[in-house]
């Protein structure tokens, strides 16, 4: 079968991304370019939603070893892919307006959006591996973006070189997997590692790809790059690796382990579990002695990637349940942290320093960018009723559910538990500065419109999916169980 | 007259529209006052009007219950019985008094009387919920503005105290979530098979569901461990020794309004959550845990007075002498019998009323005097008469003064404790010495004898009206209630089983 269908979302991105350098010799503005990438970005999105109200197209590939299959896995994190997408554009209008390659950059984020859609549905480790380069190669060239920028130079040789090396380990594992198995297909995998059991080979290859991915997401020990990579890069592109390129990352964690390697969990399982627990504790912990506030939101992210890391033992045991949690803390984490991603950047465009110690006295400043960022505080450490305690709740039950079967998964709630307690320290100390020190100045700061629609989107959705959260539950379980083709 | 209307929902709602609206008077702080103390009365009417309904029979009564999230079986459940109308009246009284009593509070005045409703928004849901999910949000809820208020209207040290109050109870409440998923999924199949909930539903967070079955299908075990994790979620809270270390801080930083919430509401709800969830539901493990109840009960007690004695600001003993009484409702708790249980809701209710009175009086020291350290202060009685008195009668009542909510109290826990321990009641009993010894000589110090000279005294004005009028209210409940106690153990006794240890009925 070969139906174009399958990509049609990844396709009407790309034409935009082709068609804005061009339109960019007629329009001078920023402005209009932005829009017109907002236009992209929502009509792909509108193919998404297309999809998941009236079914999903055919796929590209054989039944036997499908390649490309827009599913309901696919069709949530498109979206997810896609809203950060949204807002980054929205936040970057004004960010880019007086540099020369504004075309371009809006060119690289719907690239970037594009590759990632298409690792959400890819069904083959090489159309992965091409859908990651795409993504990869869009977002080397946005986190250089400032090129005269010193710190945003350093960042980017560390990220093209952390990038090629992961893609390098990753490629070798996929190389390894197909020696042993014969095909590079999810499910052709599994079921020859099913029938053939596990080797020094095998083992090999799967230490490789929690490498290269482990890279990809930043999860510990291979994270040491993210700090540098988010505080160099301008801050909505930051935005954009913390809350879309680390959840591509993960899509692809829960496709390679879920559908590829499920024959062998129990050789993966405590290993992926314990790299987990060590992400959070590394991540919270070093984060506690930040004081710049974009290395501090690195390392919280770092500490996130290991809670949704989380589902990934846990659905050898509970299955979809798992997997559900995972993907609500994706999308929970994907508007918390952009959010408060894009109240630094606003931040930053009226000349507010990137120290937390700068957001003295923000409260009498500007109410509503303290206001927003109390909110994605709160909600990243998981206070509720807000988004982001919802989602770890979700995750500590499928922990505790696990634990019923599997005593040792327990730990993994209880790290989840101790962790949120640990973060609730740095989250609440931006909250402190902001609303209980006195700063220097009372003058009032205004901030562009695009950058506070940005924000304010972002907190409608922190709000809203605390607490009404039951349909999104409902997409995120449908998605979570094409990954179990036994229980579909 | 409220069948039809849902009405503890009204009963959260109200005050959260008055938080809504005090956030958004910024540009006229004055009228946020007068907003807060509308919103804050509005609850309190409903509830006396709730009380002339009550039914004295026992059982939950206004139940509301609504499907929130059925994915999770997570229903927006609410209900009262006796134990909790009483603690609700108390909620929405002190409240209401607090904001009266705030009423020369200048400093983002919108923003503080946003910060007490929203607060009262937490404690009524907490008290109300009837679904663990629900409990556990409102429970959450509570803390953010206290922290705020610790936080922006403490003391010098306020930014240390605040913290360590959040993560203190953030890090309880989080042992509390394990114990209660624990309970979410090993009650699923045994409410699975009795056809309590569909098969296809991954479980329920409701009480009375869970109760019902919990008691008799977990192994011993398992609810020994899933009682611990709640207990410790609760006794932070209360807090009990070896616990206790937040609240010092956090009371002696709080403004006197925030102080008053705390200690008047805040502790209770641990209290009510370990009568409310870890009895009931988990009966078995509630009798092997008796004796370490009962324990730090007692050396709650005595610790609690120690440090009372060695104080020197006025505040501070305040905040110990809670430690000390809240070992006494833990020691009523741990009797496992329906007189201690009631005696120590009671004691909840007592000691709601008189630590209000004690906080605002300290309050009004710190204002009028500039300070709260009993070795600066000295003669004031006729410098302040009315505060003098005012402070008199809450430390009788606090001590225990036969005629006053306290004694009562107390003399039925000690009761109780004599039915259960026999003669080791005296052990707690001779404490009751002590906490006259550190009031009495508190008072002989800060308001008797010469007047002093460490500090100025000569513009000492005594209380004003605002100040008078929520300690006259208060001082009145504390009478009316030790004269007549019935009032109250009438509608609180039949909402306890009178068979011990119970079995799923919550």
């Amino acid at each position: 079968m070969f139906d174009y269908g399958a990509i049609y979302p990844e396709i009407i991105l790309i034409l935009f991304a082709v068609a804005i350098p061009a339109l960019h010799l007629l329009l001078k503005s920023s402005r209009a370019l932005a829009g017109i990438s907002l236009v992209g970005v929502a009509a792909s999105a509108g193919m998404v939603v297309y999809y998941l109200l009236n079914g999903y197209p055919g796929m590209i590939g054989s039944e036997n070893s499908p390649l490309i299959v827009f599913d309901a896995l696919a069709a949530v994190f498109s979206l997810v892919f896609l809203s950060v997408a949204f807002v980054a554009i929205l936040a970057s209008a004004r960010y880019v307006e007086n540099d020369r390659h504004l075309a371009e950059y809006f060119t690289l984020i719907l690239m970037a959006t594009a590759g990632m859609m298409l690792v959400a549905s890819a069904q083959d480790l090489l159309t992965i591996y091409i859908g990651i380069e795409i993504a990869s190669m869009a977002t080397y060239a946005l986190v250089a973006f400032r090129k005269r920028d010193k710190r945003g130079s350093e960042a980017a040789v560390k990220y093209v070189i952390i990038g090629g090396l992961s893609s390098a380990l990753s490629l070798y594992g996929i190389s390894l997997l197909f020696g042993v198995t014969g095909t590079t297909s999810l499910v052709g995998i599994n079921e020859a590692l099913a029938a053939q059991g596990i080797d020094l080979a095998t083992i090999l290859s799967v230490g490789l790809l929690i490498a290269g991915f482990g890279f990809k997401i930043a999860i510990a020990p291979f994270h040491m790059w993210a700090p540098d990579v988010y505080e160099g890069a301008p801050t909505p592109v930051s935005a954009f690796l913390a809350a879309a390129s680390k959840k591509m990352g993960l899509v692809v964690m829960f496709k390679v382990f879920i559908v590829g390697l499920i024959a062998i969990k129990a050789d993966w399982d405590i290993v992926v579990g314990v790299v987990a627990i060590l992400t959070m504790t590394i991540g919270n912990v070093i984060a506690l002695s930040q004081t710049n506030i974009k290395r501090m939101l690195a390392y919280s992210s770092i500490a996130q990637a290991g809670y949704m890391l989380m589902a990934l033992p846990l659905a050898t045991v509970v299955g979809d349940f798992a997997i559900t949690a995972g993907i609500f803390h994706i999308i929970t984490h994907a508007f918390m942290k952009s959010g408060a991603f894009i109240v630094v950047a606003a931040l930053a465009y009226v000349a507010i320093g990137e120290s937390v110690a700068d957001y003295k006295g923000l409260a009498k400043r500007a109410p509503f960018m303290a206001f927003s960022m109390a909110i994605f505080m709160f909600a990243l450490a998981g206070i509720p009723p807000l988004s982001g305690f919802m989602s770890k709740v979700v995750l500590l039950s499928a922990s505790v559910q696990a634990a019923e079967i599997t005593q040792w998964m327990l730990w993994l709630g209880v790290a989840l538990v101790l962790n949120s307690a640990l973060s609730l320290y740095y989250y609440v100390r931006v909250i402190k500065y902001m609303y209980v020190e006195k700063g220097e100045s009372t003058a009032k700061i205004k901030v562009p419109v695009s950058l506070t629609v940005a924000i304010a989107v972002c907190m409608v959705a922190t709000i809203v999916l605390g607490l009404f959260f039951d349909p999104v539950l409902d997409l995120c379980s449908e998605a979570a169980r094409t990954l179990f083709p036994a229980m579909a | 007259m409220f069948e039809n209307i849902p009405i503890l929902s009204l009963l959260i709602l109200f005050p959260l529209l008055g938080a809504i609206a005090a956030f958004m008077l910024g540009r006229s702080p004055k009228a946020a006052k007068y907003v807060a103390l509308v919103f804050s009365a509005i609850p309190l009417a409903l509830v006396t009007l709730m009380l002339t309904e009550f039914s004295l029979s026992g059982g939950f009564q206004f139940v509301e219950n609504y499907e929130w999230i059925s994915f999770l079986g997570i229903n927006f459940h609410l209900g009262i019985d006796g134990v909790s109308v009483t603690m609700v009246f108390l909620s929405t009284l002190l409240v209401f008094l607090a904001i009266l009593f705030s009423w020369d509070v200048e400093e983002r005045l919108n923003q503080y009387m946003g910060l007490m409703l929203l607060l009262e928004v937490g404690i009524l849901g907490v008290f109300t919920a009837l679904d663990y999910f629900v409990f556990y949000i409102f429970w959450e809820v509570v803390l953010i503005p206290m922290y705020f208020l610790i936080a922006i209207w403490g003391g010098m040290n306020r930014a240390y105290a605040s913290i360590k109050f959040f993560i203190y109870t953030h890090v309880a409440s989080l042992a509390m979530l394990l114990g209660i998923f624990a309970l979410y999924f090993t009650t699923a199949p045994l409410l699975k098979a009795d056809g309590l909930i569909p098969v296809d539903a991954i479980g329920t967070f409701d009480m009375q569901l869970i109760a019902r079955v919990a008691g008799d299908g977990l192994g011993h075990m398992l609810q020994i461990a899933i009682f611990g994790a709640l207990f410790f979620g609760f006794i932070v809270k209360m807090p009990v020794v070896p616990f206790h270390t937040w609240l010092p801080d956090a009371h002696v930083q709080a403004p006197t309004a925030g102080s008053v919430l705390l200690a008047g509401l805040l502790l209770k709800m641990g209290s009510y959550g370990i009568i409310r969830i870890c009895l009931p539901t988990l009966p078995d493990a509630a009798v092997d845990f008796q004796l370490i109840m009962a324990v730090i009960g007692v050396v709650s007690i005595i610790y609690g007075a120690f440090a009372c004695l060695a104080q020197s600001d006025l505040k501070k003993m305040v905040a110990y002498s809670s430690i000390s009484h809240m070992g006494i409702v833990m020691l009523g708790i741990a009797t496992l019998s329906q007189l201690g249980i009631a005696a120590a809701v009671f004691q909840m209710f007592a000691h709601g009323l008189i630590t209000a009175v004690l906080f605002m009086v300290c309050g009004m020291f710190q204002h009028k005097a500039g300070t709260r350290e009993i070795p600066l202060l000295g003669g004031l009685a006729p410098k302040v008469p009315i505060l003098a008195t005012v402070m008199m009668m809450g430390f009788m009542a606090s001590l225990g003064l036969p005629g006053m909510v306290g004694f009562l109290a107390e003399f039925m826990v000690f009761t109780s404790t004599f039915d259960t321990w026999g003669v080791w009641v005296l052990v707690p009993i001779a404490t009751v010495a002590l906490t006259a010894a550190y009031y009495l000589w508190a008072m002989q110090r800060s308001i008797f004898g010469e007047l002093t000279t460490k500090i100025d005294t000569k513009h000492m004005h005594d209380a004003y009206w605002f100040e008078i009028l929520p300690l006259a209210v208060l001082l009145g409940l504390i009478v009316l209630f030790g004269v007549w106690p019935a009032f109250a153990l009438d509608l609180i006794t039949p909402s306890i089983p009178s068979v011990w240890p119970l079995n799923g009925v919550i």
